[in-house]
């Protein structure tokens, strides 16, 4: 086990003694332990949790994430990988202190091949970068979080990212073919490969979505595809959100599988519209953005289901985006959600749940009565399709007890998830954030099962403590709640969605 | 087995549902008959006959269909036959999600017989769909052709129940189609073949049936010029629901005829889409020497699952490597062997490099070295490109001489940790794995 004692203040010769050994591994330049410095890295997306490292290290190969990790093994330091930070759940954090290893140095594209449809990137590369370096040979990279301009692969792995696309095509896990890892103890090893199938249990499924707790990856093998022929996008609006919801179940229940489809409630089509004009009606109670992809042969009937679809559940209105720029207009409209949310309220905080589709019409109601009940007000934007909910709970930090207020709802719209089948979590993890929410959905069987598992592969519990199961102690530090922007969100490079 | 297992066994699951002596003879494996054969009820009767083999440190051998128990490094003690076939109840369907709940002894047939007459399906078709069972399908990762658009069973598992080696009930995953709680425990018992817990029920993801679906065949004088084609299909707007590469033998025995090799497409979707790719299919196949396509009659799918077989085939080999070696490793395979005096027939699941052969020899005679030499050098081929074998299939005299499981690197030692956490007293499945597992 790691030594809590870490937690404490590391003494000014041990720091340095430290700092030195950890120089000799990755060069001055590439350590930070100056207190100001480390302060950027105090936390991630989540701004809820903060949590201050001994040391920031930046290493720019497998060789040297080992032997960062070899020190910290022998000097029984608790240390946790790093992206680009954007994670919403903390769980890039260093809850007990200890060593961050920024991954931000190692974001090449090493090899592409485009003939058996894979490349091979390094896992500080960000997400959006490989699309763009296949992109001019006709091909993409799936999985498409929001984040998809900051935030990197390894980041996708270690959360097993989604994003809107991510209904048709399957998430992070989907696209993983194989990973280099330098596990806990410092050994590099490789996970899978470039083929379909590997000798063994599939340890490269399980390391895809285990949050930094199994090791660190220092290569990621991932499918590429080619870009559809064909996109369509239509706008369904209806006057009542249960129709919206009815519509998704329609939808899915006429044999078609779109690549997006997106709900986005009245109060969000206010806001966007109030910031952005983006060609929602205002007066509308919920709008559906449904996207096909495909061949172009057949993609007008596909289309013309879609509406007939959300005809007949009531669906005052719809059309589909006459051309490129009409398209694009109205995704603006469904991922500047999020910047639109700040003209209307100083603050909101996302939840990030997962229910049955066919639940959808009740579990939306029911957001609005919990959140009603606590005296706030929340706007719903989220991934329709596949039953991801993101109930974003507008309040005023400045309000006294206003945060408790939206944490208790927060609590209780899991819990709601959780009753109804589904789960505490679609994309953005457990991390800090949800770890006491895990036996919501999860029996003390079941978490010992993943207990076990972890020790598999993280004997010592030195990477990334704290995490995923409901824990005892830490450093972290909680609140005020007060929402601030991550800097990626700020610069306008994303929205939270 | 111990003394007193057995009355304890009948006790717990009835007398009717525990099988002794010649009874076994379905469950007799590579000449091996187990101690009994077990027939549990429900997941508590699961859990409660893990506890009592775990109790009495007895192996415990999980068993769908059978179609697959050969499969695997022999066993060095029978134990007892936990077999599933009692628990094979759809759970939960829910058209409007998209998921169904089932009892792990479920056959697939039966299943997607369920599904369909609700306009759906589960996109995964392995071989022997009237005996497997969607337990044992999940725990051999078994697929079929239509992987090449709809994956394995990785992509579509996203629940899943086990009852561990120490008899308790646990649940991964959930019934939700996008659900990142918890570590993937779904991923961790697909194709772990029974060694790390018993599967008792899987929530799946399922897909609208499509409104038209063909499977279309080129004839080609060369597989060299097949594999080109495998190669222009990848790079063409065409989106596939399976594209397979044949040999000549493989489409002999599948009662295709081609000259040199027969490249077998499919396509599903609008009436329409599937005519138009037809077409292109036929536009590309063309300018690379192909045949003119034709239709084969649905029939032929659940056949190609199978893979090639040939007539006498004493082993079968499977590969995965990179989707544009497939074609070579099958010529530079079938040469290796015919320098041996063998006959083969090769098949692939050729958009994903999964690759399946058959080994014959003369009359079905059996000389395990050379047999044994062929499949070495097969393996090695794989191997040189980046890619794995498994010897699916071999009299023990072979499998005495070739690992059956492929090297699985460094990874091997996480996988024994895996399993020591798992399952610590060894009794599932105990030695069949990899790495000793
Ligand atoms: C504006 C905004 C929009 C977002 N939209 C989406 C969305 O649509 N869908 C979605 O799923 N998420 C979304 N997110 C959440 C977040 O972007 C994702 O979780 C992303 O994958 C995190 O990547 P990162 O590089 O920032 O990782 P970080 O936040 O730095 O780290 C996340 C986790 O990954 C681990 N990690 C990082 N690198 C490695 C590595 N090499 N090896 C092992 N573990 C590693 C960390 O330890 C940590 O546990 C959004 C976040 C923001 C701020």
């Amino acid at each position: 086990m790691y030594n809590p004692a870490t937690m404490a203040a590391l003494t000014a010769t041990r720091k340095r003694e430290l700092r030195r050994a950890l120089e000799a591994i990755v060069g001055a330049p590439g350590v930070l332990s100056d207190p100001d410095e480390l302060l950027v890295y105090e936390s991630d997306g989540l701004t809820l949790f903060r949590a201050l490292a001994d040391f920031v290290v930046f290493p720019t190969s497998a060789e040297q994430v080992s032997a960062v990790v070899g020190l910290a093994n022998r000097e029984r330091m608790p240390f946790v990988a790093r992206g680009a930070g954007t994670g919403l759940s903390g769980g890039c954090l260093p809850a007990e202190g200890g060593l961050v290893l920024s991954l931000m140095r190692m974001n090449r594209v090493l090899e592409v091949d485009y003939e058996n449809h894979f490349a091979v990137v390094e896992p500080g590369l960000v997400n959006l970068h490989l699309s763009w370096t296949v992109g001019p040979r006709g091909f993409y990279y799936a999985p498409d979080p929001s984040s998809q301009q900051a935030c990197t692969l390894g980041g996708n792995i270690a959360n097993n990212s989604g994003g809107p696309h991510t209904l048709k095509y399957g998430v992070t896990t989907n696209h993983v073919l194989g990973l280099e890892v330098v596990m806990p103890d410092g050994e590099i090893v490789w996970l899978g490969g470039r083929t379909r199938e590997a000798s063994g249990y599939d340890l490269t499924g399980v390391f895809v979505g285990s949050e930094g707790t199994f090791g660190i990856a220092t290569k990621i093998v991932v499918r590429i595809l080619k870009k559809p022929q064909a996109v369509r996008t239509v706008l369904a609006v209806f006057d009542q959100i249960d129709q919206a919801s009815a519509a998704v179940s329609a939808i899915i229940a006429r044999g078609l599988v779109p690549a997006a489809v997106e709900m986005i409630d009245q109060l969000t089509i206010q806001a966007v519209e109030d910031a952005f004009g983006c060609g929602y009606p205002r007066d509308a109670a919920a709008a559906l953005l449904v996207e096909l992809d495909g061949l172009a042969v057949g993609m007008e009937a596909q289309a013309a289901r879609i509406v007939e679809a959300c005809r007949d559940a009531g669906a005052r209105e719809v059309r589909a985006a006459r051309d490129e720029a009409e398209r694009q207009l109205l995704w603006k409209g469904r991922k500047s959600a999020f910047g639109a949310y700040g003209r209307v309220s100083p603050a909101y905080m996302v939840m990030d749940g997962v229910i049955p589709r066919t639940k959808l019409p009740y579990v939306l109601r029911r957001v609005n009565e919990i959140v009603a009940a606590h005296g706030l007000r929340v706007g719903n934007v989220f991934h329709a399709g596949d039953g991801n909910l993101h109930p974003n709970i507008l309040y005023d930090p400045r309000t006294p007890g206003e945060e408790a207020r939206v944490v208790a709802a927060g609590a209780e719209i899991m819990k709601l998830c959780a009753e109804v089948g589904g789960s505490i979590s679609g994309e953005h993890g457990i991390g800090l954030e949800k770890s006491d929410f895990m036996p919501f959905i999860f029996s003390a069987a079941d978490l010992a099962l993943m207990q076990r598992l972890k020790n598999a592969f993280n004997p010592t519990g030195l990477c990334n403590p704290g995490k995923v199961f409901p824990t005892k102690k830490s450093c972290v530090e909680v609140g005020p709640v007060a929402h601030r922007p991550h800097a990626i969100e700020e610069k306008g490079l994303a929205q939270r969605f | 087995m111990p003394d007193g297992l057995l009355d304890t066994l009948r006790a717990t699951v009835g007398p009717a549902n525990v099988l002794t002596g010649v009874d076994l003879s379905p469950y007799v494996v590579e000449g091996r008959t187990p101690d009994a054969a077990v027939f549990p009820g429900s997941t508590e009767e699961v859990a409660a006959v893990v506890t009592l083999a775990a109790g009495a440190e007895t192996p415990l051998v999980p068993w769908g269909g059978g179609t697959a128990a050969s499969v695997g490094v022999p066993a060095a003690r029978a134990g007892i036959v936990l077999d599933l076939a009692r628990l094979n109840r759809l759970l939960e369907h829910e058209p409007g999600d998209l998921t169904a709940t089932v009892e792990a002894g479920l056959t697939m047939a039966a299943l997607q017989a369920a599904l369909r007459g609700r306009g759906q399906w589960l996109s995964l078709d392995p071989a022997d769909g009237e005996r497997a069972t969607v337990g044992g399908v999940l725990a051999a990762n078994a697929s079929g052709p239509r992987r090449h658009l709809y994956g394995t069973a990785r992509d579509l598992l996203i629940g899943v129940t086990v009852v561990t080696a120490e008899g308790v009930v646990v649940k991964g995953g959930g019934k939700v189609v996008k659900n990142v709680a918890g570590y993937d425990l779904p991923k961790l018992f697909i194709g772990a073949w029974g060694t790390l817990g018993v599967i008792v029920e899987a929530t799946l993801k399922l897909r609208p049936v499509p409104d038209a679906e063909r499977l279309v065949c080129v004839g080609f004088d060369r597989l060299k010029d097949a594999g080109a084609a495998v190669r222009a299909v990848m790079g063409s707007d065409l989106i596939p629901n399976a594209v397979e590469l044949l040999d000549a033998a493989a489409a002999a025995a599948l009662g295709v005829t081609a000259p040199g090799a027969a490249l077998l497409v499919g396509f599903d979707g609008l009436a329409e889409q599937v005519e138009w790719q037809c077409a292109e299919l036929g536009r590309l196949a063309g300018a690379l020497g192909g045949r003119e396509p034709r239709a084969l009659p649905p029939e032929t799918w659940p056949r190609l699952a199978a893979g090639a077989a040939g007539p006498g085939a004493v082993a079968v080999m499977t590969f995965s490597v990179l989707p544009a070696q497939a074609a070579e490793l099958m010529e530079q395979g079938a040469d290796a062997a015919r320098a041996r005096g063998l006959q083969t027939a090769w098949a692939a699941h050729a958009g994903v490099g999964v690759v399946r052969a058959t080994l014959a020899s003369e009359a079905g005679r059996l000389e395990p070295g050379p047999v044994a030499a062929a499949l070495a050098e097969w393996r090695e081929l794989a191997r040189a490109g980046g890619g794995q074998a498994t010897l699916e299939r071999a009299p023990l005299a072979v499998k005495a001489l070739v690992p059956v499981w492929d090297d699985p690197g460094a990874g091997g030692r996480i996988m024994q940790r895996v399993k020591r956490e798992l399952d610590p007293k060894n009794i599932l499945n105990p030695g069949r794995f990899v790495a000793g597992i």
